[in-house]
């Protein structure tokens, strides 16, 4: 291959002052290897977390909201504000859980984006054993369904989910619960709700999710088992549960849900305001240090080329009264500049997968997080390199351009 | 009359620091191809100055210039820098290598720069250039290891790579002893006997002049006079 003449010189005066050279690649070598690593962090941490959220809440969840009796019906129909509602501000207690609940079911197995829906019935309850009562919830699900969509197998501790289908009046219960009750798999435990009569239920396995609260609270019983221990029939469900293809389309779909059905669909952002927030903060913060790291490597691509052209201002004369255009002599200490981002670059990014790669081997046993979750995302290291190369070349511009704008006829004349 | 290889027509420069003050003063002057033309004239005249005027590095002035019958004044500075790499060698009176550089890249530079050969036909070209001044086995030695009349030589060298038909020297033996002063003079009336070469040098060399075509006497940034040689 043939190199141009100002390659030629660039990399001469590269290698001629190797030293600064390697400690201005080594500047953005460490932004970019620190870029590299944090975004690894904060996307493996924020997939996690939002992994996490997934196994205990759909991507979109409707239910009948409790609502205080409004007019805006009648206004909307009305179309002005003329008639009032004298309403009882109390709330009335929501007994009739979804109408029809089926038929939206097949509505929403409609639409394109849904990938697994499943019914629900909620039921706030009182467990007891021996002379120990705690209060509760059940949900009566389709144990098939809910593994498939929550992974509830991932979480089983003791005993055989599917004997929740296959075993008459059986219970599997939260580990925080078993402990509270001294419950094994094979014992009773009497359940109770607020309306229906209570009923012994035995328990066939238990679980154990990252959550504390949801463990020592939650129980899972058929569908059919739950409308029983309400007092209800075969159509009562309280939740629709859905999962998306991309959960990311959760807030559009749900408003669309919720004009069909008419009943409020929350989606998983809703719910997990506070996750979304703490996600917020983190690209934040780690934007601030990335962006520091990036100017200091800036600044240090910066410097030694200001230096070089101070250095070399006889040189760059002596080169332009030879010929060398201004464009030619940009072209030197930009790709001066360049050379030094893509050298620092380039380890910037093996350095910064090694980093990545030990710290996901570091040990650290939380819970049931035994290792940072850091993720191998390949769009970090294109944009790390994106960066690193827009750095330098910001950085080399201006001394670029005051060298290309040197005037060989005061230089020379001393 | 022959082709006119620099055609300076009513050339004016002011300097305005610290006052405005002319250096050079309405300055006609042609030089024909293959002319051997030396300036003379007492230290602050304005010779350096016409000089890069002449060269096309200066563009700050009045009046009109033209280069092999072309007319320079005007053109843009990348038009410039491309006569300039193709036509005109300039010799400094200090070397002014590239200290990072061997010789022999010092005298390919200008010669990749142009393009019009290939990188191996310019390395040949260099070596013959540099075996013309006696310095061939330095070739391949960095730019500043070299003595100063040797580091001359080399600029010399690198001066005429792109075989320009003008070559202009500011003082360019007043780093030189006699010896090599002689090499030098030898050579540039070889250039401009045998190959047609144009050559304008700023001397203070009397002997040097003398044995010139033609002397250019400036005074106080005019031109005096000039003394044809008597052929
Ligand atoms: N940049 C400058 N600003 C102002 N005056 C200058 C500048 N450069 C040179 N001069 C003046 O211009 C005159 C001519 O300078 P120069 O062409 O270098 O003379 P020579 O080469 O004949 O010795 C001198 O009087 C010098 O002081
Ligand atoms: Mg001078």
């Amino acid at each position: 291959m043939k190199i141009s003449v100002n390659t030629e010189i660039a990399l001469t005066y590269l290698t001629s002052r190797k030293k600064q050279t390697v400690v201005a690649s080594m500047g953005v070598m460490f932004g970019i290897s620190m870029f590299i690593f944090m975004q690894s962090l904060m996307k493996g941490t924020n997939d996690y977390f939002e992994k996490m959220s997934f196994t205990n809440t759909p991507h979109i969840r409707l239910y009948s909201e409790n609502k205080v009796a409004d007019a805006h019906m009648l206004t909307s129909f009305l179309t002005d504000n003329s008639t009032k509602i004298l309403t009882n501000p109390k709330q009335l207690k929501q007994t009739q859980g979804l109408s029809n609940p089926y038929g939206i079911i097949n509505q929403i197995l409609k639409n394109a984006q849904v990938d697994a829906v499943t019914p629900q019935v909620t039921a706030n309850v009182i467990y007891t054993s021996g002379s120990v009562q705690l209060t509760g919830n059940v949900a009566g699900v389709n144990i098939n369904e809910e593994d498939k969509m929550f992974d509830v197998q991932g979480n089983m501790v003791k005993g055989n989910l599917h004997d929740l289908k296959r075993v008459n009046n059986s219970i599997l219960i939260g580990k925080g619960l078993a402990d509270k009750l001294s419950l094994h798999v094979g014992d009773n435990i009497t359940v109770r709700s607020g309306v229906g009569s209570p009923v012994v239920l035995r328990v066939i396995g238990i679980f154990a999710t990252t959550v504390k609260q949801i463990d020592e609270t939650k129980s899972y019983v058929n569908i059919i088992q739950a409308q029983n221990l309400m007092g209800k029939d075969r159509s009562y469900v309280t939740d629709i549960k859905i999962n998306l293809k991309n959960y990311n389309n959760a807030p559009q779909v749900a408003r669309e849900l919720e004009t069909i059905s008419g009943y409020k669909a929350e989606d998983w952002v809703q719910a997990n305001e506070q996750l979304k927030a703490a996600f917020k903060i983190r690209a934040i913060i780690l934007n601030s240090v990335i962006g520091v790291l990036l100017l200091v490597a800036g600044f240090g691509i910066y410097n030694i080329l200001n230096m070089t052209i101070y250095e070399k201002i006889k040189e760059i004369a002596i080169l332009k009264a030879q010929g060398f255009s201004g464009p030619a002599v940009t072209s030197i200490f930009l790709q001066q500049a360049i050379y030094i981002g893509l050298m620092g670059g380039l380890v910037g990014i093996m350095v910064g997968f090694g980093i990545t790669y030990m710290v996901s081997r570091i040990y650290i046993g939380a819970g049931t997080l035994k290792y940072l979750p850091m993720s191998f995302y390949i769009p970090h290291y294109i944009e790390a390199i994106t960066f690193g190369v827009l750095t330098t070349i910001a950085a080399g511009f201006f001394p670029a351009r005051k060298a290309s704008k040197v005037d060989p006829v005061n230089i020379i004349r001393g | 009359m022959a082709d006119s290889a620099l055609k300076a027509i009513n050339i004016t420069k002011f300097f305005h620091d610290p006052v405005d003050m002319p250096v050079l003063k309405n300055i006609n002057l042609d030089v024909h191809k293959g002319e051997f033309v030396s300036i003379v004239g007492k230290s602050g005249c304005g010779k350096s100055t016409l000089l890069y005027v002449l060269s096309t590095m200066d563009t700050d002035y009045q009046g009109s210039l033209e280069i092999n019958g072309v007319l320079a004044t005007g053109k843009s500075l990348n038009d410039l820098a491309r006569i300039r790499n193709a036509s005109i060698g300039f010799v400094f009176q200090f070397h002014y290598l590239l200290p990072d550089f061997t010789c022999l890249k010092n005298v390919m530079i200008p010669g990749l720069r142009l393009g019009k050969y290939s990188n191996k036909e310019v390395e040949a070209r260099a070596y013959e250039k540099l075996k013309m001044f006696g310095v061939e086995d330095q070739a391949l030695k960095n730019a500043n290891k070299l003595s100063g009349g040797q580091q001359q030589r080399v600029a010399i060298a690198r001066a005429l790579i792109n075989d320009p038909t003008i070559i202009m020297g500011d003082e360019p033996t007043g780093n030189l002893d006699s010896k090599n002063t002689e090499i030098v003079f030898d050579l540039f009336q070889k250039l401009s006997k045998e190959f047609g070469q144009t050559i304008v040098t700023v001397t203070h060399d009397e002997d040097f002049a003398q044995r010139s075509d033609r002397i250019i006497e400036m005074a106080d940034g005019e031109i005096l006079m000039h003394h044809h040689k008597n052929k």
